[in-house]
């Protein structure tokens, strides 16, 4: 393939448009801006905000993606590019005297029911509404809601929280004093590692699910319903495990055969037929089993 | 096929079909199992991270000469492509050198855990990690770090992540064969080296 084809191929396609959002009265005024993406199949949004704020994301029964918000002075500017069905935004500092409350662009996204999308802001929350796709939610020091989302879910803050309810698919989250909540979740797969944040695991456990939960210092917390199968492995360090469904819990008679080790305190169980694997951990703090009513 | 030859052709091979002969040996080696399992999980991994700017050159030169040195991985023999090349494209366009090389390594850390070594050996592999994080961190000073919230929220981060390795480091040397502690250093060292990368991101490059 020659450069004259290459180019013959791509630039229809970009030039759908990298472009620059230039419209920047005055430095300290607040300015909304609005942009529309028609897209024909499953979109890939990528939303990066360099600068602090909020990346609110609902879903539409339309067809196109809408880019909307307001940023706080024009020491920011936002870049698109748009290519077929990815739309990728970034607001960037461009001048490098910016007070943080200049800095600030807050995102609203409309997107179809079936969209990926791959979100990176610094302080501001991160919200996620009726989404279903792969997405990729990075925050250093906001958190992350997600409301009735389902994909394969990768989270990384640094501080900030996350709160996961009635999520389905696979969620994998990574923080070093961020706490995650995962409530009445239908998720078949869960990776969840903190250093200092706290788990509180609320819901059904999917037969033939993984869920790896691991807190360093917090506390990790699993409230389970009568109806659940899974093999339990929960152990410390250091900390304690609190076990208050011992009248649940039975030995793990299937599988392979689970030796204590002489470092860790824990247990191991079955509920119902241990159709799912739970495992929890701590290396300092509490671990907590709990039935719920 | 001893466990040696099979590191050999995943070497060489990467993830082509393996030679029956290494497939026989995988089936009843849950050593070499564990390695397959280990190399895999990094892999698909690596698949997930977001592609960012590339790192110079000579950071793949000192990388591999690092683990050359430690015996993980050996010069490819001839012209032909080993894993490790396709393995490094995957990451070819990553973030700053500090955080492949401390990710790299907490990853030979993790093989070394798989291959019972004894502890003296991981203990070195774990003190190797720890130098190249604390120079790392080192040329923070170099920096000029912000005092916005998130430069703030980056280095409180540090501070928990940096009190949490020294308690794990502590806890493996009294302890060489827990494996929740080291599985709790691996990690923190990771988060260690993400929270430099994005550090240095803010603060600039030191050269």
């Amino acid at each position: 393939m020659n450069a004259q084809t290459i180019g013959r191929s791509i630039l229809p396609l970009l030039g759908a448009g990298v472009f620059l959002w230039t419209a920047a009265p005055s430095a300290g005024a607040t300015q909304h801006f609005e942009k529309h993406f028609p897209v024909k199949g499953h979109p890939v949004v990528c939303i990066h905000n360099i600068g602090n704020g909020r990346i609110e994301v609902k879903s539409t029964k339309g067809s196109e993606v809408i880019v909307a918000g307001t940023q706080a002075s024009s020491k920011v500017s936002l870049e698109t590019e748009n290519a077929g069905d990815r739309i990728d935004v970034s607001a960037n500092i461009v001048d490098i005297t910016a007070q943080p409350s200049e800095t600030e662009v807050n995102f609203q996204l409309s997107v179809p029911e079936e969209t990926e999308l791959e979100l990176k802001t610094q302080t501001g929350l991160i919200y996620v509404e009726q989404v279903i796709g792969d997405m990729t939610l990075q925050s250093v020091a906001g958190d992350v809601h997600l409301k009735e989302v389902s994909g394969y879910i990768v989270v990384r803050t640094t501080h900030g929280s996350l709160v996961c309810a009635q999520c389905a698919g696979k969620l994998d989250f990574n923080s070093v004093s961020g706490s995650a909540q995962l409530l009445q979740p239908g998720l078949t797969s869960v990776n969840l590692f903190t250093t200092s944040g706290n788990i509180l695991f609320d819901g059904d456990f999917i037969r033939t699910g993984i869920y790896t939960m691991r807190s360093g210092k917090g506390t990790v917390e699993v409230h389970f319903s009568g109806n659940d199968s899974f093999d339990l492995n929960a152990q410390t360090m250091s900390g304690t495990v609190d076990n208050q469904a011992e009248a649940y819990l039975k030995p793990d008679s299937h599988g392979m055969k689970h030796m204590a080790s002489k470092f860790t305190k824990g247990l191991f169980g079955t509920v119902g037929s241990g159709l799912a694997k739970v495992e929890l951990s701590s290396y300092s703090g509490t671990i907590r089993i709990l039935k719920r009513d | 096929m001893q466990c040696k030859e099979v590191e050999v052709v995943l070497e060489q091979e990467g993830w082509t079909p393996l030679p029956e002969a290494a497939r026989d040996h995988l089936a009843e080696c849950r050593n070499c199992q564990n390695l397959v399992e280990d190399l895999t999980a990094i892999v698909a991994t690596a698949h997930l991270l977001p592609a960012e700017v590339e790192p110079p050159a000579r950071i793949w030169v000192s990388l591999r000469s690092q683990l050359e040195h430690e015996g993980i991985i050996k010069s490819p023999v001839g012209a032909q492509n080993s894993w490790w090349h396709n393995f490094s494209d995957l990451f070819r366009s990553r973030v700053l050198a500090s955080s492949v090389v401390g990710a790299m390594i907490v990853a030979a850390v993790g093989l070394q855990i798989q291959h019972p070594a004894p502890a003296t050996e991981a203990r070195n592999v774990y003190d190797d990690t720890a130098t190249v994080l604390n120079a790392d961190e080192a040329n923070l000073d170099q920096m000029q770090l912000g005092s916005s919230v998130v430069d703030v929220s980056l280095r409180q981060n540090l501070d928990i992540v940096d009190k949490f390795i020294t308690d794990c480091e502590t806890r493996v040397k009294e302890e060489p064969g827990d494996d929740l502690a080291r599985e709790y250093l691996t990690g923190a060292y990771q988060q260690k080296a993400e929270l430099l990368s994005a550090m240095m991101e803010r603060g600039g490059s030191v050269n």
